[in-house]
């Protein structure tokens, strides 16, 4: 009995979204529309983090030793770096790397290219370059690399300069995030709402069939049986049709986008395809549960007949 | 088979839609119920089939109490009695074969039971050779038949009419009414709903008259006499 009844529910579910087709179509569309606004606001949130990430990463302290420094001496200093707390990695650049790199920046200036060969030997010291395990912990190093007085061995420390950079990300990343966070909600809510009212006017198109399926004996499960299917094969149908759309589609513009994301490292097909079970799986999930409170919602008040 | 005992029924505090209805329907009986529109017969109607409760008396159908019936044991009476109504009820996005055989779905009867059933009752009313076509590509009386079909599928003993003809030119509504007594004659109790005089005075069977919420006539060989 149950699996008859359950067999029938299913049969009635899908004639009823084939026979309704335009209704399908126009709620599937529905759903492809907030899936996308969904997606784009899960993108536009790692894009923003990913970028504020990326810039936080290339803060670090260095520090410049004199030309001809002892490279016995620098790997002393490195290794008492080490043993700071919040130190998560310290990067030993010889003075010929140091000039190699300097050299290698500056390809294209000619000037800076003869003064060079003017000069004939190295003018760069070697180079420790430290990175803390937080961005907030720099001071606490710098602070560190004074009460060791590691800065009177080095000509210069090169981080005053970070610091102001530094506050203006965090607040920059701070109101990023406060404005997606805003933007998220506004939209899942405009989105869910537009979705919500859709399948609710779908069973309210349905009312008389669903007083009349009353009035020939159907029990209230009976009844909602096939609508909560076919609400469920709109929510698969409307994010599988968008994420072949949009699979599709950045296919095709990924190169084009690329070279905005170049800065950043970063690819959306790599995070798409990396993240694709959990973001997709997250979608419809959601889809599938604001259907099945939708359809019950609205047809409560129809089975009061 | 059908008994209203004492029976009123209030919308709201200035709308009395029934007073005090006594009325007794035998096994196999048809009986008329005619009246103008807006006297109580709908409501008597909808205390049959459990959609209005009364305020007070009792409504008792082949022996079952219904008064305060349970929501859950309601579809359980609704297909025990095959009603059929003015506007047809059928369900547009199903053929006339689903929307019959949807009335055994319900109830659970098995793939093969219902083919054979089908068969049969769109056979008594004349329409085996349009089963698969929808609701909106008959006329009026095919429609009504689909539906006293549909009634008919659970072998009720009884069978409610509300206003089957309303909709109806007179031939098919001669059609209609020469069904609902071949069924009659196959014992099931029938009550018709209508305030159609020809239809009633053409029948001569009992007609219980109601007007203003209360039985004034009841007569078994009546006539419309409003």
């Amino acid at each position: 009995m149950f699996i008859l009844s359950t067999a029938r529910i299913l049969r009635f579910a899908f004639q009823s979204f084939l026979r309704n087709i335009w209704l399908s179509v126009v709620t599937i569309t529905i759903i492809v529309l907030t899936v996308l606004s969904l997606t784009v606001l899960i993108l536009i949130n790692v894009v923003a983090d990913q970028a504020v990430t990326s810039i936080k990463d290339r803060i670090d302290i260095s520090l410049y030793f004199e030309a001809g420094s002892n490279s016995d001496q620098v790997k002393l200093v490195e290794d008492q770096i080490w043993k700071m707390q919040h130190v998560k990695n310290v990067d030993y650049v010889s003075a010929d790397k140091a000039l190699e790199m300097f050299a290698e920046t500056h390809r294209d200036n000619e000037l800076i290219q003869d003064a060079l060969n003017e000069i004939g030997e190295n003018p760069l010291g070697p180079v420790l370059i430290i990175k803390a395990d937080s961005i907030d912990n720099y001071p606490l190093i710098l602070q560190s690399i004074k009460d060791f007085k590691i800065d009177e061995l080095a000509k210069e420390i090169d981080y005053d300069d970070h610091e102001i950079i530094i506050n203006r990300i965090e607040l920059v990343s701070q109101k990023i995030r406060q404005f997606s966070l805003i933007l998220s909600i506004v939209f899942t809510i405009i989105s869910l709402l537009v979705v919500f009212n859709t399948i609710r006017i779908g069973i309210y198109v349905h009312r008389d069939e669903i007083g009349i399926m009353k009035l020939v004996g159907a029990s209230n499960w009976f009844i909602r049986g096939p609508f909560l299917v076919e609400s469920i094969l709109y929510a698969i149908f409307g994010c599988l049709i968008f994420w072949i759309v949009f699979y599709l589609l950045i296919g095709f513009i990924n190169p084009m986008v690329a070279g905005f994301f170049a800065e950043i490292d970063f690819s959306i097909i790599d995070y798409l395809t990396s993240n694709f079970l959990f973001i997709f799986g997250f979608e419809i999930l959601v889809i599938i549960v604001l259907n099945i409170i939708s359809s019950l919602l609205a047809m409560n008040r129809h089975l009061k007949v | 088979m059908i008994q209203f005992q004492n029976i009123s029924k209030k919308y709201h505090p200035d709308v009395q839609a029934l007073k005090g209805v006594n009325l007794n329907i035998k096994p196999g009986e048809f009986v008329s119920l005619v009246g103008q529109s807006g006297t109580g017969k709908t409501t008597l109607v909808k205390l049959l089939i459990a959609d209005e409760r009364p305020d007070t008396g009792k409504v008792i159908v082949g022996g079952w109490d219904i008064t305060n019936i349970k929501n859950r044991h309601v579809p359980t009476l609704r297909r025990q009695i095959g009603v059929v109504f003015q506007d047809y009820k059928l369900l547009p996005q199903k053929t006339v074969a689903e929307n019959v055989a949807f009335a055994l779905q319900v109830a659970g009867k098995k793939g093969k039971d219902i083919d054979k059933i089908l068969q049969q009752v769109l056979k008594i009313v004349g329409l085996e050779d349009k089963n698969k076509r929808f609701p909106l590509q008959l006329s009026g009386g095919e429609q009504q038949r689909v539906s006293i079909a549909r009634a008919l599928v659970h072998r009720p003993k009884i069978l409610v009419a509300d206003e089957p003809t309303g909709n109806l030119d007179s031939i098919n509504t001669r059609d209609v009414m020469d069904l609902l007594q071949k069924i009659n004659e196959f014992g099931t109790t029938i009550l018709l709903v209508t305030h159609n005089r020809e239809v009633v005075n053409a029948l001569r069977r009992r007609v219980v008259t109601i007007d203003n919420g209360e039985i004034i006539g009841d007569h078994q060989h009546g006539k419309y006499i409003l």
